[in-house]
């Protein structure tokens, strides 16, 4: 028997359609309950759809507003059941996402019902140095990417003896790519608020700020029926005082996810960084000891209140402890955001759970645009902060980033960079100027105009870029170019020696070439091409060509494809 | 207040807690560059020319809000840190536009002051702009009249008024006119330092002129009868009347310490060696007198152009009449010696040229006026022999074609074959360059010139040169411009270290040739007015006459002239950190390239500019608005690289501004400065 039924419409369900196949749901379907849920992470199968069954939950994948997927359904009919990819079920370790995707997400009672607000009420009956030593027990440490070990992040704001101390929730997720706290905030606002109010109870903070980018519409209007409800309940009310809640919308700039351009960002100021120490915990927002942590960190907090830190402390490795959230994506079968336990090997991520293919993989980018990039040789090494940071590469935030054997590194590392040099806010001389010296030199090189004194400049470069920063943005944008240098040095020396890109992605260094022997004289390119760069008998002119693959995407007998080249020509 | 050891460049010091690096290092006498540091304000701490590198940390940190903490060791000046600077201020270089010097000064082959002296004359100060003149032109009367005016070549006003560069030299000619006599330098007294200058021509009068203005005395030998070399031998009357000369180098002697000893000949009346051992310095200035040759058959029977000069110049510019006049070749002697001959009463005159007028060496200026005179032009025809037949003089010349361009970047004449013709005459004069005629004892190159160490003049031990015989003939202004540097190296060599010029650099907006009028930004918005014209004596006159042909031009034109100048050099040229740090530190405009940003000058306000070209981000104008004056009138927009300073809703400054101007001094740059130069 039908209980219910979920519906997920997170931002990423919403993107595949879930609205319409809610609406239609819901105009057709009388005597069941159905609800609106976040995201079970699940990205390539979206929309999704869990009937709650009274024999457990059954799940749909790419649901249509269609009466008979409805009937099928309904009939709670084999096909169309949500297949798992890969070995995703035993390889994740759903703990901090457990019920993201399960639960309604503005539902107080639903995230009470299902062991909500325990954390924090255990936390009360504690003092707060004894919640702090359980984070530091824990082992936790800073999901936002820099990896600081949180307990002692805490200890230090808990030390301050100022009146007004902030706690602000950094949710201003600004890797391209990278969406675990949206779809906590979207799908269990509750807990990152618990989170935050165990955090204000164990260092003394009287204020929090959620620093939120603007972009995230669903998320922000979430946290504000939890907070609603939070005002509501009292739930604020902490050692007698009532702690003060706000949700600042940031306006979109990645350097304001660095802690201190944050700060200023929410006293109203241009967000650029500021020099450390002072530190934030000694003097922070409007001059107050402050303390930063980003959404997935607080979302961990009430699992160790909950549990014990002890307990908590028993998954992941040495240094790295409990689950890690990634953003899947790339050249693989299933996208989606994952949760998987510290010191899974990076192999067992893009084969076993995102279903790549072994051999057709080339490295992964791990950290976004700041991070590095990791080749597949080097998918035997553990996930944790140390041995990411040994490759080159940094944990950040959890954007990981499949590259597969047809991408060319040149033209990856250049796409990254050109995220962080637009992004740099412009003050320090290296990185305002720098990223975009070490830009134009990659444009020039995936050009063809490129030399090999270019590349000894892009390292020197970037070294000093990474010396002679502020903050952790210039400070980790040479990383996707010094990293594919070091590890396809190869791939840069043939754009400048050859003019030769061996992925045949960079435009510049390609021909498209018609092959004449199976063409069966379709047409369909001539048709297609938007230049009329391929003439009546079937060859194309590449100097007027835009190699924009029109034609290869056409042909029905795959005779079209892109050759090493002369290139565009002026 | 409790201490803290720290050690800076390997030394140790104590110092009282909660201090920066920055002053720390300042106490303990190590300077430390900054530009985004002001006292005034709170710390940016975004320039990182301050950086320093903490060893036990191994991170570099800005020095100026890096606290100094006990125990810490602190690179300040190690290759690593050094680097760092010189990649810093590469980076800023690579995107600051604008004219740290403006065009004419740097063409300048003296390197004279021109924006300063021809706004000194636009002002009226004439005498001023003498003084600035003369701080590196010691012959302002003839190079005022002679100099082929490379200022004006490259003169950005080329670019709205074609061909019509601001008349710069004439600026010179008229300070000169009116106030040569009565302005005498300061300087010191002699400081028993005696140099002997062998060639009293332009070169060694500088050579002279520059040792005196530092208290060193000399004498100059001669070989002619009077001074004054190429000017009073070359140099016809009607370019450079001769009492004009004979003013200008009786300055010389009056400056006290300079003696002039004519007809004294080197290998001849003097011996270098006698000189080296008897003087503390000598410096050869002998010129280039030697004429080319044809390499035609039969050249006997023609006279070589600086002899056939020399000859009439010696005789006050009278002579007989030269009859039917052919001159072969091209460059200024040959424009010197048909215009001479129309003097001397001949009715044909011909120049005969290889190339065309477009490969000319001479001056535009020189070849119309020779043409407005009747002075005929064969282009590409080049002699082959010369023969007397009947006694009648006859040359045979060669047509010709041009080819691929040469060395030179002219196009190569080729002779057509079997275009060979006859023509008469009665004098043929071959002026097609000199070549220097060394004494015994000389370094010489391959060009058969003296050969020197180009940094300061120096052939060997206490031998200097400079002039045509270093470089092979070549402009006055030229010759000034190496004696100055063979002065230096002479008072260098006094103080047994060798001149080298000091590393300098200068950013700029680029060669009118590849700018379009949208390119230029102006201080003020230029004036639209064609250059004065040169006011000419009759043609007859100067046809029958060796009387100067042109007038100076007269106070009131200097001024409307003067108002022509763009300005083109930078308002903080003199005050410039980035400048100063970046020749410090051997950064380098092009260094690393890439991508400006060009944005107009913000003259929305009466009397401050604002040029986002030059601004190097610092945030000091920001924040001196914002925390000392408690105005928020300026700040930034956008995001890396298109970071921008702004004003206040992009509004014009306010009015009110003009009393404040707290902003203006704290500019590193002068992105902010006063809409007025000096």
């Amino acid at each position: 028997m039908i209980k219910r039924i979920k519906i997920g419409t997170g931002s990423c369900g919403v993107a595949a359609g879930a609205d319409e196949v809610f609406d239609f749901f819901s105009e057709n379907i009388k005597d069941i309950e159905l609800v609106e849920v976040g995201c079970i992470g699940h990205c390539y199968a979206e929309p999704i759809i869990e009937v709650e069954t009274d024999k457990g939950s059954i799940f749909y994948e790419k649901v249509e507003p269609k009466k008979e997927f409805l009937e099928k359904i309904l009939n709670l009919e084999n096909s169309s059941r949500l297949q798992v990819g890969g070995n995703r079920t035993k390889k994740e370790f759903l703990k901090v996402t457990e019920l993201a995707g399960k639960i309604d997400p503005v539902s107080y009672d639903e995230y009470k019902s299902n062991s909500g607000y325990n954390g924090l009420a255990k936390a009360l009956l504690m003092k707060p140095e004894e919640v702090v030593e359980q984070v530091k027990i824990s082992g936790l440490r800073g999901r936002g990417g820099g990896g600081f070990p949180t307990g002692l992040k805490w200890s230090f704001l808990a030390a301050q003896k100022d009146e007004e101390k902030v706690l602000i929730c950094n949710a201003d997720e600004g890797d391209p790519g990278a969406f675990m706290d949206r779809s906590m905030m979207e799908s269990v606002p509750h807990q990152v608020m618990e989170g935050m109010l165990i955090a204000a109870h164990a260092t003394g903070a009287s204020s929090i700020f959620i620093y939120v980018r603007a972009e995230y519409p669903l998320a922000i209007k979430n946290l504000k029926i939890a907070i609603e409800d939070i005002i509501k309940y009292k739930i604020n009310h902490i050692n007698g005082r009532k702690i003060f809640i706000k949700i600042k919308e940031g306006a979109g700039a990645f350097v304001c996810g660095e802690e201190t351009a944050m700060i200023n960002s929410l006293e109203g100021k241009r967000g650029t960084p500021r020099f450390r120490p002072p530190f934030p915990t000694d003097k922070g927002y409007k001059g107050h000891p402050t303390l930063i942590n980003n959404v997935e960190t607080f979302a961990n907090i009430p699992i160790i209140l909950r549990e014990g830190g002890t307990k908590y402390a028993k998954l992941g490795t040495k240094n790295s402890k409990g689950t890690k959230l990634f953003a899947l994506a790339g050249d693989l079968k299933y996208s989606g955001l994952v949760e998987v336990p510290m010191g899974i090997t990076i192999g067992e991520i893009v084969y076993e759970i995102g279903g790549a293919v072994k051999g057709e993989v080339k490295a992964v980018q791990i950290g976004g645009p700041s991070g590095g990039c990791i080749p597949a040789e080097h998918f035997d090494t553990p996930v944790d902060y140390d041995s990411l940071t040994s490759l080159g590469a940094i944990m950040g935030s959890g954007g990981l980033i499949v590259i597969g054997n047809n991408r060319c590194m040149v033209e990856t590392a250049r796409y990254f960079l050109d995220f962080t040099a637009r992004e740099s806010c412009g003050k320090c001389t290296f990185c305002r100027i720098g990223t975009t010296r070490m830009l134009e030199t990659l444009e020039r090189i995936t050009a063809g105009d490129g030399c090999e004194e270019d590349i000894t400049f892009l390292q020197d470069l970037g070294d000093k870029i990474k010396k002679g920063s502020l903050c952790g943005l210039g400070q980790t944008a040479p990383n996707p170019v010094i990293s594919t240098i070091r590890y396809y040095k190869d791939e840069y020396l043939r754009h400048v020696n050859e003019k030769q890109c061996n992925a045949l992605e960079c435009n510049a260094l390609v021909d498209v070439f018609i092959d004449k022997e199976n063409c069966i004289e379709c047409g369909l390119c001539i048709k297609n091409c938007p230049i009329d760069a391929i003439s009546d008998d079937f060859i194309v002119d590449n100097s007027k060509c835009t190699r924009c693959n029109s034609c290869i995407e056409v042909c029905p007998k795959n005779t079209i494809s892109r050759i090493p080249g002369g290139g565009i020509s002026e | 207040m409790s201490k803290i050891k720290i050690t800076i460049d390997g030394k140790n010091y104590t110092a009282e807690k909660g201090k920066t690096i920055l002053s720390v290092a300042k106490e303990m006498g190590i300077e430390i560059p900054t530009l985004c540091y002001n006292e005034k304000i709170s710390n940016s701490n975004s320039c990182f020319v301050c950086v320093v590198k903490d060893i036990k940390t191994g991170k570099f940190l800005p020095s100026c809000s890096a606290t100094a903490s006990d125990g810490m060791v602190i690179e300040a000046s190690s290759p690593e840190v050094v680097d760092m600077r010189k990649t810093a201020l590469n980076l800023l270089l690579s995107e600051h536009t604008g004219d740290c010097e403006a065009p004419c000064t740097i063409a300048c082959p003296a390197q004279a002051s021109v924006e300063e002296y021809v706004r000194a004359g636009k002002n009226g100060n004439h005498l001023e702009g003498l003084k600035i003149i003369k701080e590196r032109i010691p012959l302002p009367i003839s190079i005022g009249r002679v100099c082929p005016r490379f200022c004006e070549q490259d003169c950005r006003r080329n670019i709205t008024d074609k061909d019509e560069p601001v008349a710069i030299n004439d600026f010179k000619r008229l300070a000169a006119d009116l106030h040569y006599e009565e302005y005498m330098e300061e300087r010191p007294n002699l400081n028993g330092k005696k140099v002997a200058i062998v060639g009293g021509g332009p070169a060694g009068l500088s050579v002279a002129y520059f040792l005196r203005l530092q208290g060193v005395s000399s004498d100059i030998f001669e070989m002619m009868e009077k001074p004054g070399g190429m000017l009073r031998y070359g140099i016809p009357e009607y370019r450079l009347p001769k009492f004009l000369l004979d003013k200008e180098i009786a300055h010389f002697e009056k400056m006290g310490g300079i003696k002039i000893h004519c007809n004294k000949k080197l290998g001849e009346d003097i011996q270098l060696d006698d000189l080296k051992s008897k003087y503390d310095a000598v410096a050869i200035t002998v010129g280039s007198w030697k004429p080319s040759s044809m390499r035609a058959e039969g050249e006997e029977h023609s006279v070589g152009g600086i002899h056939w000069l020399e000859k009439i110049a010696s005789n006050n510019w009278q002579g007989e009449n030269p009859g039917k006049t052919i001159v072969i070749g091209g460059g200024n002697t040959a424009m010197d010696c048909v215009r001479t001959a129309v003097r001397l009463g001949s009715k044909e005159v011909y120049c005969y040229y290889r190339r065309t007028e477009k490969e000319m060496p001479a001056e535009q200026i020189e070849i119309d006026e020779a043409r407005e005179e009747g002075v005929i032009f064969k282009f590409l025809s080049a002699p082959v022999k010369v023969r007397i037949e009947n006694g009648q003089k006859i040359i045979t010349c060669n047509e010709m074609k041009l080819g691929e361009p040469d060395a030179s970047g002219r196009r190569r004449p080729v002779p057509i074959p079997n275009s060979e013709y006859d023509i008469e005459a009665d004098t043929i004069i071959a002026a097609i360059g000199q070549k220097t005629i060394t004494p015994d004892g000389l370094k010489l190159n391959k060009w058969g010139d003296v050969d020197i160490n180009t940094d300061n003049g120096q052939m060997d031990e206490n031998v200097f040169s400079a002039g045509d015989c270093v470089s092979g003939p070549a402009t006055v202004v030229e010759a000034v411009a190496g004696a100055r540097i063979a002065a230096l190296g002479i008072l260098a060599f006094f103080k047994n270290e060798k001149y080298k010029k000091a590393y300098e650099i200068n950013v700029s907006r680029g060669h009118w040739q590849s700018l379009k009028k949208d390119d230029l930004v102006f201080l003020n918005e230029p004036i639209v007015r064609s250059r004065q014209k040169l006011s000419y004596i009759p043609l007859e006159e100067r046809k029958t006459t060796f009387k100067e042909t042109t007038r100076t031009f007269t106070e009131e034109e200097i001024a409307k002239e003067g108002e022509r100048c763009f300005e083109c050099s930078c308002t903080a040229k003199s005050e410039c950190k980035l400048k100063d740090y970046s020749e410090e530190y051997a950064a380098h405009p092009e260094a690393i390239q890439g991508a400006k940003r060009i944005f107009n000058y913000d003259t929305r306000h009466p009397e401050i500019i604002l040029d986002r070209n030059k601004c190097i981000k610092c945030g000091a104008c920001v924040k001196i608005c914002k925390e000392v004056i408690n105005k928020t009138l300026l700040g930034f927009v956008n995001r890396g690289f298109e970071t921008n300073l702004a004003t206040e809703f992009d509004a014009p400054l306010p009015d009110s501004c003009t009393e404040c101007g707290a902003c203006i001094p704290e500019c590193p740059v002068g992105a902010l400065d006063w809409r007025k130069k000096a």
